[in-house]
């Protein structure tokens, strides 16, 4: 059966954080002594963090960002689009800057001011939103494609797709349409057995979608030939060999009667919009969406994984098997052998009792024999000897002693 | 019982059967090469030392061949694939075991052509181990594979479904 436990230990990788950059910037936060440190990291292959942090001015330390756009109309001469960036300031407002322009070679700056972060239980919080950062600009690039996409096609009936490229072999495609946004991702997998383990999973999550109790999710669908809405897309983007799942997801539609509860029931405790709470599920919506390849990944690589582990505990019992059935054989053949050495210490054993009345039984006859002859007379052995015995003949050859 | 059952009761008994009357090996040195002894079913250099091969089928998917010789006996078996799925798990499984043909002293490394898994059973084999026993390592062999399959594809399955209700509740 599935363990629970490392799926859950699986899902940590799709977190907001990057835990290496968190665990740098606590070492900074918590050095007692302000040192010059220069430290670049690496993520994924294709996103990179500067950290920069002098002596001279212990409380400011920069942070640059190298990371790949998903679309290549988002690029920008001077780097990140401002709504990005506001999203970013937005995040930790209090303990972030802008730099401007930014270091080169790297889309964005940040001055984190660490004098600013709280003492306290709440320095880990804002320090993990510091290492989500490059979280945060992933998810606003596509609400601000969301946001932005150009209203002019809808009249003409043809909604374009917009291709996003967060991974230069997985790309993915956006339709804006006037009651929904599709969402399509071509499924490419280098080896069968992948394609085979991800196609059961897209059936079981199409069933699983469909049913009355996932009907607030996104329609979920997956088929082999691409959708019409791809229509027109280059053919080397539409040639796959895992088919296309796409995810319909309802757009600007109000909150199902058990969220209103619960807001109203929030909105009671505390400050909270109806919009703000709608922007949370948009940022979950499009992290999940983003996350999906790597998600798909993830369960191939764990059932491959699972099933290894399967075959590995089936050798092991036909393994058993064979070798019971050796080890019986060879109990067999030593009880066989212990059997024949007992019959053998049987034998001796028998031998001598068989010895010891023959004796026994000699000693008898003799006794009889004794009662048998009961005259005696006397000399008469002497005379049997002398007159009644045959005397023994000595051949021809043989030799006779002279005397 | 199903007729699923009993079919496939009446298949592993009649290759049992099969089995025990061809498995009577003895040991004979090979004709052709002086002072070597090779198991003619492998070689078939010599046609009056081979029986006639006995071809078992349940159905179109799944049979047996055991083909017989003085010295040795071959057993090839074809195992049933239903789907892509059950296809990729045999192979893999079937892979995984023919990998580790050491572990098992009577299983062949590489299958017959045709077949999905082969066994080669020498007289040595017999003269070492039971007959009775390596007849029913065969027959529990084949019925454990069987099930191993149905297993996987099922665990397979339930994984799938528990991954996809994981990640439809992020949007909920």
């Amino acid at each position: 059966m599935l363990e629970d436990g490392e799926e859950k230990e699986s899902m940590a990788c799709f977190e907001r954080v990057s835990p290496a950059l968190r665990e740098i910037l606590l070492k900074l936060y918590r050095a007692e002594k302000a040192v010059d440190f220069d430290h670049h990291l690496y993520e994924f292959g294709s996103v990179e963090y500067h950290i920069e942090s002098s002596a001279a001015d212990p409380q400011h330390k920069y942070l640059s960002i190298a990371t790949p756009l998903l679309s290549q109309g988002l690029l920008l001469a001077s780097g990140l689009s401002t709504y990005t960036k506001q999203m970013v300031q937005d995040a930790c407002s209090d303990v972030v800057e802008i730099v401007e322009p930014q270091k080169e070679g790297y889309q964005l700056t940040l001055r984190l001011n660490f004098a600013k972060i709280p003492r306290g239980k709440d320095f880990d919080q804002v320090i993990r939103k510091l290492s989500s950062v490059q979280a945060v600009i992933l998810s606003s690039q596509l609400k601000e494609m969301l946001q932005n996409v150009n209203s002019q096609d809808i009249p003409e009936g043809m909604y374009k797709p917009i291709k996003l490229v967060y991974h230069p072999r997985e790309p993915f495609y956006v339709i804006r349409q006037p009651e929904k946004i599709i969402a399509v991702f071509p499924i490419r997998f280098r080896e069968q057995t992948d394609v085979i383990i991800a196609t059961a999973f897209f059936q079981e999550l199409m069933d699983v979608g469909s049913s009355a109790k996932w009907a607030k999710a996104p329609a979920c669908t997956w088929s082999p030939i691409p959708p019409p809405e791809l229509r027109g897309e280059p053919l080397e983007d539409l040639s796959t060999n895992g088919g296309f799942v796409s995810f319909a997801i309802a757009y600007n539609s109000p909150p199902p009667p058990i969220l209103m509860l619960r807001l109203a029931n929030l909105l009671w405790k505390s400050d909270i919009s109806f919009h703000h709470v709608e922007g949370i599920k948009l940022d979950r919506t499009v992290w999940s969406l983003l996350n999906f390849y790597a998600y798909i990944k993830n369960h191939v690589k764990c059932t491959r994984g699972f099933i290894q582990r399967r075959m590995q505990k089936r050798l092991d019992i036909l393994v058993e098997v064979l070798k019971k059935a050796n080890s019986k054989e060879n109990e067999h053949v030593k009880e066989i052998e212990a059997n024949a050495g007992r019959r053998a210490i049987r034998k001796l054993v028998s031998l001598s009792k068989l010895k010891t009345l023959k004796h026994k039984c000699g000693d008898f006859t003799r006794r009889i024999k004794q009662i048998r002859f009961r005259v005696k007379i006397h000399g008469f052995k002497r005379f049997r000897r002398r007159w009644l015995t045959l005397p023994k003949f000595s051949s021809a050859m043989g030799y006779t002693r002279l005397e | 019982m199903s007729s699923q059952a009993s079919s496939l009761r009446l298949y592993l008994t009649c290759i049992r059967n099969t089995l025990d009357a061809a498995m009577c090996l003895q040991n004979f040195p090979c004709q052709e090469v002086e002072r070597h002894n090779k198991p003619e079913v492998e070689l078939k250099t010599s046609p009056e030392l081979l029986l006639n091969p006995v071809l078992i089928c349940r159905n179109e998917a799944e049979r047996c061949l055991i083909e017989t010789s003085i010295n040795s006996l071959r057993i090839s078996l074809k195992v049933k694939q239903a789907d892509e799925l059950e296809n990729i798990l045999t192979k893999k499984f079937l892979r995984f075991l023919s990998m580790r043909a050491e572990a098992f002293q009577v299983l062949r490394r590489k299958p017959v052509q045709g077949y999905d898994i082969s066994f080669l059973i020498t007289n040595y084999h017999s003269e070492d181990m039971q007959k009775q026993k390596l007849i029913d390592f065969i027959i529990q062999f084949m019925e454990d594979i069987d099930k191993e399959i149905s297993d996987l594809k099922m665990s397979v399955n339930t994984r799938g479904r528990l991954v996809a209700t994981e990640f439809l509740k992020q949007f909920i």
